[in-house]
């Protein structure tokens, strides 16, 4: 099994907010870390712990909103992995007081993968280690994929009202993320954009939101509105 | 038996390079390699390569040979030649009778005709609007560089600024997040794309063709002008006006 199908079997058939602890525990048993949490910085509300895969790992999250800062507040304002190998390495001056709490509960290894929702950077997928070190290249992909496993949690927390559809035990999380990215979904998120004056994962969000009330495929949603045949109305 | 096409024999140097520049390389050793297939494609009897550091002193990086290697180090010394010119300058340098110079580089056309060198040429290496160094070519008998000789060489000189820019290959660690950085930024175009059909009522090609136009003339990247367009608000009716402008005019 490769590690996405590995992850994807943890998960199981949960959906909504609850798969996000449980890939995040799934991440602790494949990626084999200590600790794994899921914290959104999008738009400033909704700011916080999303999934975590047990209460320390949610303590270790909250720190980052705590202090204001730490290694997955700057993977999402870098767009990029932050990788800290050893929180005691003495020549590493970011996060005077993150590093210090961190380190009084014995994490030394934090490595943070931002989580991408319709080309938004809104959160990030943190992993903790007692252990300082390295991940390893199969442990770096998994965290990457887990990491883009996690706009399903967010999405489905973003839209209160989905609640019979995103418990249906035959959704497949891997192809609906794949339908998400696809070109004329992303053009029709732009469109909405446009429409509804709303930042696109909210759009996204709308969008699949219809498919879903429609039993629709996002695809042919997509394609309506850049055919101009449907017209979304904000929420 | 058949000379191989100049064509063939550019592209698979180039080839060549490009592959160890996505592998595990050495920064010296691809250098070198860099300079020999300099003399070999160019009708030059060998080539050499200057790098400035950052305080814009001139260095040795790599050569073909001992006297080229000597013919590089004199120029340092005597602080005057073709490879200094073109480093100042940012221009190619293509001298093709070295006695035709001897007012501008006394000392240096004295050496070179001692090392039995007859015409001299140099592109510059330039990277984000600085120059980093020059690309030295000595030829034994008198003769130009034509504009296909000068792109070949401009080409190999880019390569070995992306060389020594990268210098380290790509690992795991940072091929993977260029994957997912790769795909948001695809995604945001599309967002741009599926934006600009509705403000501006073109298609969706339409609005490609003004996002890379409006990126070029701006001097700005696609996926930076498309994610202001989408995710900024405030930025929007400054891309909008100008694009419009864009759209009545024939590009």
């Amino acid at each position: 099994m490769t590690i996405q199908e590995q992850l994807l079997a943890e998960v199981g058939g949960h959906r909504g907010v609850g798969a996000a602890d449980r890939l995040c525990q799934a991440c602790v048993s494949v990626l084999d870390v200590d600790a794994a949490g899921i914290s959104l910085v999008f738009d400033g509300t909704n700011t916080g712990t999303l999934g975590a895969s047990g209460a320390p790992a949610r303590m270790y999250d909250e720190l980052q909103f705590t202090f204001g800062e730490g290694p997955c507040l700057d993977s999402v304002t870098q767009r990029a992995p932050v990788l800290v190998v050893d929180l005691t390495d003495r020549a590493d001056l970011r996060w005077p007081a993150y590093r210090p709490a961190m380190l009084a509960h014995d994490i030394r290894g934090v490595y943070a993968m931002p989580i991408v929702v319709a080309g938004q950077y809104i959160g990030a997928l943190d992993l903790f280690n007692a252990h300082p070190g390295s991940l390893g290249t199969d442990q770096l992909a998994g965290a990457l994929v887990a990491a883009q496993l996690a706009e399903l949690p967010f999405l489905d927390l973003m839209a209160g009202d989905l609640q019979a559809a995103i418990t249906d035990p035959d959704s497949d999380a891997w192809a609906e993320l794949n339908t998400l990215s696809r070109a004329e979904v992303s053009q029709a998120t732009g469109m909405l954009v446009a429409q509804l004056e709303i930042q696109p994962a909210a759009a996204l969000v709308r969008l699949r939101a219809h498919a879903y009330t429609t039993g629709r495929s996002a695809t042919d949603v997509a394609r309506d509105i850049l055919d101009r045949r449907l017209h979304l109305e904000a929420h | 038996m058949t000379e191989i096409p100049r064509e063939t024999r550019v592209l698979d140097a180039v080839v060549s390079l490009v592959d160890s520049l996505l592998d595990d390389f050495d920064v010296v050793d691809l250098l070198t390699s860099l300079t020999e297939h300099c003399a070999r494609l160019l009708d030059v009897a060998s080539a050499g390569l200057l790098l400035a550091n950052p305080g814009r002193h001139l260095h040795l990086m790599a050569a073909t040979s001992e006297q080229t290697r000597d013919l590089e180090v004199f120029q340092l010394q005597a602080d005057q030649g073709p490879c200094l010119d073109c480093y100042a300058t940012g221009q190619p340098v293509s001298v093709c009778d070295v006695q035709t110079e001897t007012q501008r580089w006394p000392r240096f056309v004295a050496a070179a005709t001692d090392a039995g060198f007859a015409s001299v040429h140099a592109v510059p290496m330039r990277a984000a609007g600085t120059v980093l160094g020059a690309l030295g070519l000595f030829g034994t008998r008198v003769g130009v560089l034509n504009d296909a000789d000068l792109c070949v060489a401009q080409t190999l000189a880019h390569i070995a600024c992306v060389a020594i820019l990268q210098e380290h290959a790509p690992t795991p660690e940072i091929v993977l997040p260029h994957l997912q950085a790769a795909q948001s930024s695809r995604v945001v175009v599309e967002q741009a794309k599926g934006f600009l059909h509705e403000r501006l009522g073109v298609s969706v090609e339409d609005a490609f063709a003004l996002l890379r136009r409006y990126a070029r003339t701006h001097d700005d990247h696609l996926t930076a002008v498309s994610r202001r367009l989408i995710t900024e608000p405030d930025a929007r009716s400054a891309i909008l006006a100008a694009m419009r402008q864009m759209a009545a005019s024939p590009s």
